[in-house]
């Protein structure tokens, strides 16, 4: 499989994007040729000169005077982890949406909206019941788990439906959701952790401090395989048949995407919680502005994703100051918004549902 | 919106942020027009607060004086008829000493009821912890299930002429009072502005005048008393002190003051200085704050509210706030992690709330207020 996956590509990459069955949102921009596309453009290190800049903002906000007597220690064991923290969960999160829209072939797709999560919430709450008590490694470890399982159904279930309109697909996503979400609610209920449950969901930066965000650097695994094996996806992305066609192993891929999909996801759930629409406006921003090349629009997922949670991430901490806001509801107002000028977007261009 | 809140005063579901991204366009109305919402309420309540808060302090005391001197005189005690007259937040009830049928739906008040021998008909079982409740595993009890999802048709089956009614399920008074036309339903809840554990007081006297037990009731008043006594008497009225709550791994803020969830009013009881002055404005969960901002406060003492203390109680001595506020690293300067002073609530207390646990914590409070003389 790994032996033909350049070259034919590359060579059928123009005519093959005409055959992406019609349920998929078309490219907005035209597409130019992807072997000539520098990675590293002047536009790029802006991209990435503004990232950073984020990142030492988010290093100097906080409540501690950073430049008192003890100041530096304070630094260390919770602004550095929660920039760190930010920035893996922005680039996995950013990146799981795009491995999922690729795979599949729908632009309203995203962990949150394929039920992912969710199962990632059972996984938590089935390991807390069984095992009070148990190790953050072992609840996502549940996490994980539930996760793929729950992808993996998603995917078979979606295999036999016919109808693969972009409104079709997540909405099976948000209904296996939240069947798995009432079950979830009802075990959560039964055991007095209801509450619990929620603060996990919440989706917060707050709690992440030295000794509590380190699992978030497998994150971190996901993410570099993710640019290692980006040029599959984007085969994949043209449908099982096209895929096959040009000699790649579509169900490993498949289960490829989703094992990473499901460890971002549940390793985010564990340590920080949901981060709604991320995966969602991140990969559709990106793809407006510069098509739908996945090995060069990869730098830009990341970057993108970093920069809008570490934004949402600085309004959640200053705007009620020295209290906090999670980062999910600054997302949630925030990727509405922009979820809604996406699809307002596209019905000017005619295109939404087809 | 796309969050999920399990607080049991909002009623938003997990269900509710997967049906409202169907409804695109709605997502962003709702989320918009909540957190507007939300905004300029917090902004109008922090204003009312601030308005009130003065004048509450000059006016509380006196209310309350009067409070309880109407209610001691119109609690008259008519023998022959077997009838008692009690105020409750409602107005006068004309209460029968030797009730039927009793249904307690108040968590404040299970503790107080046991120890008066009363045998409700239905309560809400769910909500009480087999290890504190006796009510909790006894068959002969209808269940109502939990606040968030009642089952008042046992209300009816149960067939009551008393109902204590409160906390958890005061949202449902008017379905009862529907549902049991003939009951009396009593509410004693604090009042606004009024101080919680003057309340409390008040509630479980007015209780022990319904079930005729005002020797019982007088005893846990004054077992509250004496320890409120040596809280005050230990305090030296100038360490500072914060309130914690924690839960799911996150640490909230409690606010000094009425507006804080259980040890909010318990500053104004003892009159202790707030390590941080800033007004809380979620009332049942604390607000979301940063370690950083507790380093930063430096308060002298921690009083610390465990919720899932009761729950992960299987695992011996496991306890996930000492673990999470003694062993976190940022912490380790703070004045009251550092000596040791951390005063953590009975750890049924989310469940309870009632004066029993207020009078443990007191007591607690009181032993290391002591112990650090």
């Amino acid at each position: 499989m790994p032996d033909h996956r350049f070259t034919p590509l590359r060579g059928q990459r123009g005519a093959a994007s005409g055959a992406i069955p019609s349920g998929v949102a078309e490219p907005v921009q035209p597409r130019r040729s992807p072997r000539r596309q520098r990675l590293f453009t002047p536009a790029l290190l802006i991209g990435i000169l503004i990232t950073c800049g984020l990142l030492v903002l988010s290093l100097t906000t906080g409540q501690y005077e950073v430049f008192s007597e003890d100041g530096f220690w304070m630094f260390g064991i919770t602004r550095v982890p929660r920039t760190i923290a930010l920035v893996l969960a922005g680039a996995s999160m950013a990146m799981c949406g795009l491995i999922m829209q690729l795979l599949t072939q729908n632009r309203f797709v995203e962990p949150t909206t394929t039920g992912t999560t969710e199962w990632a919430g059972l996984g938590l709450i089935l390991v807390l019941w069984l095992f009070p008590g148990a190790s953050m490694l072992a609840r996502m470890g549940g996490a994980v788990t539930m996760a793929f399982i729950g992808t993996i159904i998603f995917f078979l279930f979606l295999q036999r439906v016919t109808l693969k309109s972009s409104l079709i697909v997540p909405i099976i996503g948000i209904m296996l959701g939240a069947v798995v979400s009432s079950f979830t609610t009802y075990i959560a209920l039964m055991t007095d952790h209801l509450q619990t449950l929620g603060i996990w969901f919440a989706g917060s930066f707050t709690g992440v401090v030295e000794g509590r965000y380190e699992l978030m650097w497998l994150v971190l695994v996901v993410t570099v395989l993710v640019f290692i094996t980006a040029d599959q996806f984007t085969v994949a992305g043209l449908g099982r048949d096209m895929a096959t066609n040009v000699g790649l192993n579509y169900t490993a891929v498949l289960f490829m995407g989703t094992a990473m999909v499901a460890v971002a996801t549940g390793v985010t759930a564990t340590v920080v919680g949901v981060l709604p629409f991320l995966g969602l406006i991140v990969p559709n921003v990106v793809s407006l502005f510069r098509g739908d090349d996945l090995r060069s629009n990869l730098p830009w997922v990341c970057l993108v994703g970093i920069a809008t949670v570490t934004v949402c991430d600085l309004i959640g901490r200053t705007i009620r100051a020295p209290f906090e806001i999670p980062v999910g509801l600054v997302l949630g107002v925030v990727g509405a918004v922009v979820f809604v000028g996406l699809l307002l977007r596209q019905r000017r261009r005619g295109g939404l549902v087809t | 919106m796309p969050i999920r809140e399990f607080a049991p005063q909002n009623s938003s579901t997990l269900r509710s942020r997967s049906l409202s991204a169907l409804s695109v366009s709605a997502i962003a109305v709702l989320a918009l027009t909540a957190c507007a919402g939300d905004d300029a309420e917090a902004d109008a309540t922090e204003a009312e607060q601030a308005s009130s808060e003065t004048e509450a302090e000059t006016t509380s005391e006196s209310a309350e004086e009067g409070e309880g001197a109407e209610a001691e005189g119109t609690e008259e005690e008519d023998a022959e008829s077997g009838t008692v007259t009690v105020e409750d937040d409602h107005g006068t009830h004309e209460v029968s000493t030797d009730p039927q049928s009793v249904i307690v739906t108040d968590n404040r008040s299970y503790r107080t009821l046991e120890e008066f021998g009363v045998q409700p008909s239905a309560a809400p079982l769910a909500l009480m912890d087999p290890e504190t409740h006796a009510y909790a595993e006894d068959d002969s009890i209808l269940d109502l299930g939990m606040h968030r999802e009642p089952n008042l048709e046992n209300v009816v089956a149960a067939e009551p002429d008393l109902i204590i009614n409160g906390q958890r399920f005061q949202q449902y008074y008017q379905d009862i009072s529907e549902l049991a036309p003939d009951a009396t339903i009593l509410e004693f809840e604090p009042q606004e502005d009024a101080d919680l554990i003057e309340e409390l007081i008040r509630k479980t006297e007015s209780l022990g005048e319904v079930f005729s037990e005002d020797e019982a009731a007088a005893g846990l008043v004054e077992e509250l008393e004496t320890e409120m006594a040596r809280v005050q008497e230990a305090y030296d009225g100038e360490s500072t002190v914060m309130g914690l709550l924690t839960s799911g791994g996150d640490i909230s803020y409690v606010a000094p003051g009425p507006n804080g969830r259980a040890i909010g009013p318990v500053f104004d009881t003892f009159d202790l200085e707030p390590a941080l002055e800033q007004e809380g404005e979620d009332e049942s969960h604390g607000d979301d704050i940063s370690v950083e901002a507790i380093a930063t406060a430096n308060p002298d003492w921690l009083l610390v509210m465990d919720r899932d203390a009761r729950i992960s109680q299987e695992e011996e001595g496991y306890s996930p706030a000492a673990e999470i506020v003694e062993e976190s690293e940022a912490l380790k300067n703070v004045t009251a992690v550092e000596e040791g002073n951390i005063v953590y609530l009975p750890e049924n207390f989310y469940l309870t709330e009632d004066i029993q646990a207020y009078t443990e914590f007191f007591s607690d409070f009181a032993d290391a207020l002591e112990a650090a003389e």
